[in-house]
């Protein structure tokens, strides 16, 4: 048996000095599994500020200022079509913002020269259609990042793959390709891929939203015990249940803004404003 | 991946190694002739008859052999025999691919703007070759040719020049040499062909159904005597000229009527060469066998160096497609590159794209052509057939592998690509990691079919003498004068060849597939925790 690693994971993981330096910061709260530390309490881990996003002509995001502080949970309801995945997928640079600042630790990522694929380790992504590499097995594609990516030694990323696939359930799954998975089976390993990188913050695009029905449950209860274990996370959802239990802060959006947002409770029962209450009396009614 | 990347490497860095062409000093006198031009000059399978060896395999006969033996044998080097077709020959002298061209080449006035000529070493007179049993055997004259069909070959004063002199001639296209047409004859696509006294002396020889016309003075074609003659060929201001002359000088008349005289006799398929006495009885299937059974080697080295060209250009041209294909998607946007990285990408992909439509854009054969003979001329690059082969053939499929793999990569779902940047993986990663072997495997079919055509396109390098099996069966072909058997022989070999790599590739592909049917991983396995029905065990987190 190989020796227990001594070092913190976020030691190894950093194998590039320019991009260790960087992420200084970040290594202090890089055990997402652990409760935050209380002076980094306040201070955001991402932050926006008057992010906007076009498409030619097409505005889609108009200006969105928004924080997430570590082990917060916040939803991000809409209807469709109000720019909830175009900003998600802002956040972590898969879409350039045209306007506008991301914040990681107070740095703003879009500066030239910013460590744009060190900054994605630290912020996992579970899309919508899983997007599980296909011509790996369950394993792999938990290993692959860790090693190609984070600089981690094979049999360490090995190790930690394998406790997150048992996280999610899936350790007896390892083997088998992602065409042999169900819907449900296929996201909870995408979760263990983004978890296996061991970032700061998970960002969940409709995770539910390609499910069948009955895979919706698996999905969420394992979404459940994440949020509980204490993971920074932002999800945009539209399973309401999910926002009004699990979050502790929901943001509805509309029209390529924030148009309301604020503790999970008190959006769900008190909408301020006309256009939430009439989302929200959608899925009352529903 | 990186093992093709590293054949590849050693591939260039061999042929850069070729490049370099040996002193003159003691290197063999290389003639190039057809080697397909009786009783001139023929293939034949052993040394009989003192014939000379030929590069890359064979013997070659006949009285330009015996010729170019003893001006050799006068310069005090060795010979060597490099069979080039008629069109090649003064682009090979040229490129310096041979030292000499001796193969019944008549020293015209063209021809003398681009190449030396020595003084003659024969001197015939015109004739027509025609079918034994057709009216034209009792013709007496030019004039009693009006209306017939008669050709010549390609190239020739006999076309360019006699053809035109027969008064009402039904003029047919020229053809590439004279088996084809001693076939057109036979078969009655044509009444005629012009040929000089030899070369129809050993036709009417090896094929007793044909006979030949010969005109009395002033009957016949209108030439003077440098028309008829043939000299040996030079590359313009080439030192040798004044040996050639003094070592041809020492062969008499009555010598060279003796070694024509020779020559007829001993050409092949002629009564005196090595065929069985009942050859001329023989059935068709009679003849394949006899193919078979004698050119066996030949017909194998044919397929053997088809494969090489075949597998090396198909396996080359992917490496290098899937390069272009990883360069070609690297990211350019502004937030990638900077302004210089920008810039470089923006003309490494101008390149390639230009690379690839040159490539996709020219027939091969004429790549052959430029590559073979251009390289030579332009810049004293001179590859032997078999690398200039395969270096065409892997360019060429490379430009080809470039457009596949950019598909096979177009076609890999976008959210794969998203996924590996999400986990923070550069692009060299990803293409490795993730894309190319998804592609790979999408382009697999096609890359299969690139491989079966490139069995049977490798075929054109035959017009740099390439000795691939369409070749051998050209050279078996000049031998034999049997067409039919012989190339319906080698249809049959490449149909073997391509079915059965077909085949083989299909078998591959199923198994990089595993099976049809799969098992769903079930959910059996799934602690109950997480599957519990109606969804969520986030209870512990409401308020």
């Amino acid at each position: 048996m190989p020796a227990e690693p001594v070092e913190p994971p976020a030691v190894a993981a950093a194998a590039d000095a320019a991009e260790a330096a960087a992420l200084a910061a970040a290594d202090v709260a890089a055990d997402a599994a652990g409760p935050p530390p209380s002076d980094a309490q306040d201070a955001p881990v991402v932050e926006t500020r008057g992010l906007a996003k076009s498409f030619g002509e097409n505005e889609i995001l108009r200006g969105i200022d928004f924080a997430v502080r570590p082990g917060e949970v916040v939803s991000v309801i809409g209807a469709s079509g109000s720019g909830k995945s175009t900003f998600l997928r802002c956040v972590n640079l898969l879409e350039w913002p045209s306007a506008g600042e991301v914040l990681y630790h107070g740095r703003n990522v879009l500066e030239r020269g910013y460590d744009v694929a060190g900054y994605r380790t630290k912020l996992g992504m579970v899309f919508q259609q899983f997007n599980l590499f296909n011509n790996l097995n369950v394993l792999d594609n938990c290993v692959i990042g860790q090693v190609r990516a984070a600089g981690r030694p094979k049999a360490e990323a090995r190790e930690r793959a394998l406790g997150y696939l048992a996280k999610v359930g899936m350790e007896r799954h390892v083997d088998a390709k992602p065409r042999q998975l169900s819907g449900g089976q296929k996201q909870r390993v995408a979760i263990a891929r983004a978890l296996s990188m061991e970032p700061e913050a998970l960002l969940f695009d409709e995770p539910t939203s390609a499910l069948d029905p009955e895979m919706v449950g698996e999905v969420l209860s394992v979404m459940g015990e994440l949020a509980e274990s204490g993971l920074t996370m932002v999800v945009v959802t539209h399973e309401m249940a999910f926002a009004r239990d699990v979050s502790d802060r929901v943001a509805f959006m509309d029209g390529g803004v924030i148009a309301e947002s604020g503790p999970a409770a008190e959006i769900f029962a008190h909408p301020a404003q006309a256009r939430t209450q009439e989302f929200l009396a959608r899925f009352h009614a529903g | 991946m990186k093992k093709l990347i590293v054949v590849a490497a050693a591939g260039l860095v061999t042929l850069a190694g070729c490049s370099q062409s040996g002193e003159v000093a003691d290197r063999p006198l290389r003639v190039g002739m057809e080697a397909a031009y009786a009783p001139f000059n023929w293939t034949q399978k052993d040394s009989a008859n003192g014939a000379v060896q030929i590069e890359g395999g064979g013997w070659a006969g006949g009285y330009d052999v015996q010729m170019a033996k003893r001006v050799a044998e006068d310069l005090g080097r060795s010979v060597v025999v490099v069979k080039t077709s008629w069109d090649g020959l003064i682009p090979a002298l040229q490129a310096d691919k041979i030292d000499l061209i001796v193969a019944g080449m008549t020293p015209t006035a063209e021809r003398k703007e681009a190449i030396d000529f020595s003084d003659p070493y024969y001197t015939s007179d015109i004739v027509i070759v025609v079918k034994k049993d057709s009216k034209w055997t009792s013709a007496k004259s030019l004039a009693d040719f009006k209306g017939a069909k008669i050709t010549a070959q390609i190239s020739t004063i006999h076309y360019d020049q006699f053809l035109g002199q027969i008064p009402g001639v039904d003029k047919q296209t020229a053809l590439p040499d004279f088996p084809t047409m001693i076939l057109a004859v036979k078969s009655g696509k044509i009444d005629g062909y012009i040929s000089e006294r030899p070369g129809a002396l050993s036709a009417v020889a090896s094929n007793p159904d044909l006979a030949f016309v010969s005109f009395a003075e002033g009957q016949g074609f209108n030439y003077s005597e440098a028309d008829t003659s043939i000299a040996v060929g030079l590359k313009k201001g080439s030192d040798l000229l004044a040996d050639v002359n003094t070592a041809l000088a020492k062969v008499s008349d009555a010598d060279r009527q003796e070694l024509m005289k020779q020559a007829v006799e001993d050409q092949p398929a002629s009564d005196t060469n090595s065929l069985p006495a009942d050859a001329g009885d023989w059935s068709f299937w009679g003849w394949i066998g006899y193919v078979v059974a004698t050119y066996w080697p030949w017909l194998a080295q044919g397929v053997g160096v088809t494969m090489l060209l075949a597998l090396t250009g198909t396996v080359v041209g992917m490496a290098l497609g899937l390069g272009i294909g990883v360069v070609r998607t690297l990211p350019s946007d502004r937030h990638s590159a900077g302004p210089v990285k920008r810039a470089a990408l923006k003309l490494v992909n101008a390149l390639l794209a230009i690379y690839v439509e040159v490539f996709r854009g020219t027939p091969m054969m004429v790549q052959a052509m430029v590559v073979y003979y251009g390289l030579g001329m332009a810049f004293g690059i001179n590859l032997d057939v078999i690398t200039a082969g395969l270096l065409v053939v892997s360019i060429n499929t490379g430009a080809y592998m470039a457009e596949i793999v950019r598909g096979g990569i177009e076609s890999v779902d976008p959210g794969q690509t998203e996924a590996a940047k999400a986990v923070g993986m550069g692009h060299w990663a990803t293409m490795r990691g993730v894309i190319l072997p998804q592609a790979i495997r999408n382009i697999l079919p096609a890359t299969g079919n690139e491989f079966v055509i490139n069995i049977k396109d490798t075929s054109v390098l035959m017009v740099i003498g390439t000795s691939e099996l369409f070749f051998e069966g050209r050279t078996i072909d000049g031998i034999l004068y049997q067409t039919f058997p012989v190339y319906l022989l080698v249809a049959a070999i490449y149909l073997v060849l391509t079915f059965s790599t077909t085949r083989l590739l299909r078998l591959f592909e199923r198994r990089l597939d595993g099976p049809d049917s799969f098992v769903l991983a079930t959910s059996s396995t799934t602690p109950e925790s997480i599957l519990r029905p109606g969804g969520g065990n986030y209870a512990g987190r409401t308020r």
